[in-house]
């Protein structure tokens, strides 16, 4: 794992990846609702003039019009922040874009707890959880440049709906280039013996760090990466928490039904062993910068430390 | 346009045959929306049987004509018409509400000719608006763009958000028609939510309004024909069709008890004779549920 301090930031990197798939699929769309110098799809707007939509402040009709456009044969992609994607046009993506199994590919940006200093109306912390209920969706929630390039453009080559959320902030490095993503398969960053540290998103890199620092203290924490929140890989799982016994699940976002209640239904239906979630517990994401913040919420490297001994002394001697 | 007589009376007759197959499906079905199937079956009558340019062979014909059926409570009456069409046997419509059968509301994905699913009002105007934005794109000049909206659905915001955006971007392949039934669910529009004034709210988000009876065939006819061919280009057009919610049957006309009713089998039967009647049809095959 590198520094990201010259990193660009995963907004930027959204936009120049869509506009990069847009130069060879004529078929991409890119609706906006007013936020494309924040979701930073400038640079679709000024290639793609005739192929960017704008509708102004309108996520729901925003949404609609992905519906129909998908349905005469294009590949819209209706660009917003993740809370409003989840709170404003929710019934519009769901029966609207996944019931008919439409050809919509929804990014939600500003996911999660760093979201500039704007407070609850624009910290999403319910998309993941409102999502994965939805039938006929995929999910993605990418951890790093390269995940996201290969999320995005798997995204748009898989038919039907997809949902892929990424921050606004940079991301340090975790894979090379060339990496590349398919639906339901993990990734295993680390092997261990001790205890699984099962992560989604900005959190993987984290995770990374509280493996580092638990190894310092001699406890060997296997690190999975879970891009694919749904359909979720639940062989890898199993065969983790098989090894190790324990685990302790990451994300950035609510763990009332989002990434850490998915690994928790595969477990407890499977192999049950002693669990906790880092995420947001149950309360709203406030305004403050982003280090703020994840100290705040508990989601330090040090902090999964913690939950990850608590889960190591919770284990059968 | 003038009608020959003869087209007029083709024309009365599937909206007979609207009507009666959606009671039946009703009744069978022991579930669905009598009032507003019935306020529309006009409106798809004229659409499916001298408008729109849809072929049940090929329902996928890219140029085809796409029909958005927002107010999809009333999908009796679109079953009904898709069947009479050839798009799937009469018979299939009996199984309406049964598990396995027609949906209560519309499912895209179940049921050949249908262009959109339905069933969370407010929605559909928007699926309309951005197909007539996807065709104009793909330079399909000749396909129009029809959608259905309620008027009780016009109190959602979508409605109006999907209204402005048409406005726009100018959708002249776009032709909304507002069944103007005056009933919502629970009660009379204007006492629930005061919509008016319609014609000037639609004018002033860019589009051009008619007024007409939505139950005149002649009437209606011309509205559809002038929004394709006579209106002046560069805006949608919204045609207000004047409804009677239940049309067809005084029992029921502008009687919200009959929005979402179903009548017993007997009840059907003496419904079914009294709509052939009104139609001067023979006493005898008034019902495929006595038979």
């Amino acid at each position: 794992m590198t520094e990201h301090k010259n990193n660009f930031q995963m907004r930027d990197i959204m936009g120049l990846e869509i506009t990069e798939l847009a130069v060879n699929h004529p078929d991409v769309l890119l609706i906006d609702a007013d936020l494309h110098t924040s979701t930073r799809m400038t640079p679709f707007k000024e290639r793609f003039p005739d192929r960017f939509i704008q509708v102004g402040i309108a996520e729901q009709n925003q949404f609609g019009i992905a519906a129909g456009l998908a349905s005469v044969g294009f590949a819209p992609f209706p660009v917003t922040f993740a809370c409003f994607v989840a709170r404003k046009a929710i019934d519009q993506f769901a029966f609207s874009i996944c019931f008919p199994q439409l050809n919509v590919k929804v990014p939600g940006t500003y996911a999660g707890v760093p979201t500039s200093q704007s407070g609850p109306s624009h910290n999403s912390f319910e998309d993941l959880v409102f999502m994965r209920a939805i039938p006929n969706l995929k999910i993605a929630d990418p951890g790093d440049p390269a995940d996201l390039r290969a999320v995005i453009r798997t995204a748009y080559e898989t038919p039907g709906p997809t949902y892929f959320r990424s921050i606004r902030s940079a991301l340090p490095d975790i894979f090379p280039a060339d990496h590349t993503f398919e639906w339901g398969k993990g990734v295993k960053l680390r092997e261990g013996s001790d205890v699984t540290l099962f992560a989604t998103g900005m959190m993987t890199s984290r995770c990374i760090k509280a493996a580092d620092l638990l190894l310092k203290d001699g406890i060997y924490a296997e690190v999975v990466h879970l891009a694919s929140v749904k359909p979720i890989d639940k062989t890898l799982i199993v065969e983790s928490a098989q090894r190790t016994g324990c685990a302790v699940t990451s994300e950035n976002g609510s763990v009332l039904g989002g990434f850490g209640s998915a690994v928790a239904e595969v477990l407890a239906e499977h192999y049950p062993i002693p669990l906790k979630r880092i995420g947001v517990q149950d309360m709203w994401i406030q305004a403050g910068l982003e280090e703020d913040l994840l100290i705040y919420y508990r989601m330090q490297p040090k902090d999964i430390t913690m939950a990850a001994r608590a889960v190591l002394s919770m284990k059968k001697k | 346009m003038q009608l020959s007589d003869e087209k007029i009376k083709e024309l009365e007759e599937m909206a007979y045959q609207i009507r009666r197959l959606s009671l039946e499906m009703i009744t069978c079905g022991k579930w669905g929306h009598p009032g507003g199937s019935f306020s529309v079956a006009e409106i798809l009558s004229v659409l499916y049987f001298h408008f729109l340019r849809v072929n049940p062979k090929i329902p996928d014909w890219p140029e085809r004509d796409r029909f958005v059926y927002s107010k999809a409570h009333a999908s009796p009456a679109l079953y009904a018409t898709l069947a009479l069409k050839g798009f799937f046997p009469i018979e299939d419509l009996y199984t309406y509400c049964q598990f396995g059968g027609l949906d209560g509301h519309t499912d895209m994905k179940r049921t050949k000719g249908l262009e959109t699913s339905g069933g969370s009002l407010g929605m559909g105007l928007s699926i309309g608006v951005s197909m007539a934005l996807g065709l104009r794109k793909k330079e399909l000049t000749q396909t129009r763009v029809y959608c259905l909206i309620g008027d009780g659905e016009s109190t959602a915001g979508n409605i109006w958000e999907a209204t402005m955006s048409a406005g726009h971007y100018h959708l002249d392949n776009l032709t909304t028609i507002l069944d103007y039934n005056r009933l919502m669910a629970k009660g009379y529009i204007w006492e629930e939510m005061g919509i008016e004034p319609l014609r000037e709210k639609w004018v002033a988000f860019n589009w051009d309004v008619t007024e007409v009876d939505g139950h005149d065939i002649p009437s209606f006819t011309d509205a559809i024909y002038n929004a394709k061919w006579v209106m002046p280009r560069g805006r949608p057009i919204l045609i207000i069709a004047k409804t009677v919610k239940g049309k067809g049957l005084e029992e029921i006309e502008f009687n919200p008890k009959w929005h979402a009713d179903h009548p017993n089998p007997e009840k059907a039967d003496q419904m079914l004779r009294l709509l052939a009647q009104r139609y001067g049809k023979p006493e005898k095959g008034y019902s495929r549920l006595n038979q």
